[in-house]
């Protein structure tokens, strides 16, 4: 009987220390910063890096309004990934978390704190996020996404000055599947290297994005 | 030789299957035009199937750079095949009526007289694959407007609304070259085969074995760079993202080279034999 009363009271104190874990200080520094943001517009450069893609520098306008997804606008054709654009972070935020401190690292000759984002939420469309935080500028430096539906892609932010919130280059790097068409589309005499085509069926892939011109609300 | 042009230019805008081959240029461009807007965005979807999971797409790629360069890619058989059948029916036609001995009892030197049919044939070409070009520009932009061009060359290509109009302008100059080569080749068979079914069978089955031909991957030398199936896709290059200017130069200067044979063994054949 005491074993039992024992058990409990230790199930009750563990799952109350889980419950009850704070979140990481410097996140929620950042995280009212990114908040403090209404909406901003922007210029955006856009290229591609991925092997069977040749695009040329895409240009376009950014707009954000906090609570909505991001909208472009460009003359030309653009391809714009669905993930790593949420530079507010408002998709990692939206359900409750809880996070897992993870020790310092270098990233880009910045001393960056790791740490681990949990969602705690079922409705979180991702299941875990690597986070490394430039604690003295208090922003995010680079972040890992592993998402329930669209594979694991990682973003890597630039900025301007020590002040800056939001990044001067972005680079979102993710894993994409080769194209394989079931029939000569548009070409005739197309050379494929067989070869090449069953090693890298999967490619990992990168878009470079330089935002300037921040006009923020 | 300027009276013999002249009559061949007239005998050539006379004849009704002509305007019958113009028109059917003009309807499979029509055709071209309904089956894009049609499915045209059926097409795009299974192009860019693999990116749809990661990208958003801005701005419409179903534009009139899309549909000229399928209009372009006629350039691998109907436009020949139409030409083929314009071009030999300009000797089989005389063959079949007996033109050719009245012209014959004129004097008239033979070879003066199939070698203007080869210009003829040739200019005609030239004018043909123009009004194409123009025609097709002139549709696809005022029913689709203009935007970037997406191609798939094993890998995807992408080139904004500009640089796809440069690019397509260049691969109809080029693909003249091949145009002439096939009609060319298909004189050189009327003066072989002289019936005109024979000529029409005979003509079909060199372009579709050149087409055939064009496809083999084999690891030869001549076979790649000099024999001329192999020649006749040059303005497909002007699609690679950067221009293969040497090989396209190589490929237009080689093929040049085997229409002026086909026409030289035209001409020597066509004297040497009996009219009749």
């Amino acid at each position: 009987m005491k074993q039992k009363l024992l058990f409990f009271i230790y199930l009750f104190v563990g799952l109350n220390f889980v419950i009850a874990q704070e979140i990481d200080k410097d996140l929620l520094l950042i995280k009212e910063r990114l908040d403090s943001i209404q909406g901003f517009q922007a210029k955006m450069q856009l290229d591609v890096d991925i092997s069977f893609i040749n695009m040329p520098t895409k240009y376009a306008d950014i707009y954000f309004e906090k609570g909505k997804a991001m909208q472009f606008e460009s003359e030309d054709f653009i391809m714009v990934p669905k993930r790593g654009l949420d530079l507010s972070m408002q998709q990692l935020f939206k359900y409750p978390f809880i996070t897992v401190n993870r020790g310092v690292e270098e990233v880009s000759g910045v001393q960056a704190k790791k740490i681990n984002i949990i969602p705690t939420d079922k409705k979180a469309d991702f299941a875990i996020a690597t986070l490394w935080l430039d604690t003295s500028s208090k922003r995010i430096k680079k972040s890992e996404i592993s998402t329930k539906k669209d594979g694991t892609f990682t973003v890597l932010m630039d900025y301007n000055d020590t002040e800056d919130i939001l990044p001067k280059e972005v680079i979102i790097s993710f894993e994409i599947e080769k194209i394989k068409l079931p029939i000569q589309y548009l070409a005739k005499n197309m050379e494929v290297d067989k070869k090449e085509m069953r090693e890298m069926d999967v490619k990992s892939g990168k878009i470079i994005l330089k935002i300037n011109d921040y006009k923020i609300q | 030789m300027r009276n013999l042009l002249a009559t061949e230019i007239y005998k050539l805008l006379k004849q009704s299957k002509t305007y019958y081959a113009l028109g059917a240029i003009f309807l499979i461009e029509l055709l071209v035009l309904i089956g894009a807007y049609y499915q045209g965005a059926t097409i795009i979807d299974i192009l860019l199937s693999n990116l749809k999971d990661s990208f958003f797409f801005e701005e419409n790629l179903l534009n009139g750079n899309l549909l000229i360069y399928l209009i372009l890619n006629t350039l691998w058989f109907h436009l020949p095949l139409i030409l083929m059948i314009i071009i030999s029916g300009m000797l089989t036609t005389e063959y079949k009526d007996n033109t050719i001995q009245t012209v014959m009892l004129q004097p008239v030197e033979k070879w003066k007289f199939i070698l203007s049919k080869y210009i003829v044939a040739i200019f005609f070409t030239l004018l043909v694959v123009l009004l194409t070009a123009i025609s097709s520009f002139i549709l696809s932009y005022a029913l689709f407007g203009k935007g970037d061009l997406i191609v798939y060359l094993g890998n995807l290509n992408f080139y904004k609304a500009s640089d796809a109009q440069y690019r397509l302008q260049l691969a109809f100059i080029a693909g003249m070259g091949s145009m002439v080569f096939f009609s060319v080749a298909s004189l050189t068979i009327a003066v072989l085969f002289k019936e005109a079914t024979k000529t029409w069978i005979i003509a079909a089955l060199f372009l579709i074995v050149t087409n055939l031909l064009l496809k083999f991957e084999v690891a030869n030398v001549f076979y790649n760079e000099w024999f001329f199936p192999k020649l006749n896709n040059s303005w497909q290059y002007f699609f690679y993202e950067e221009i293969p200017w040497e090989i396209i130069y190589h490929n237009t200067l080689v093929l040049g080279l085997y229409t002026i044979a086909f026409l030289v063994a035209g001409v020597l054949i066509f004297n040497k034999r009996d009219i009749g």
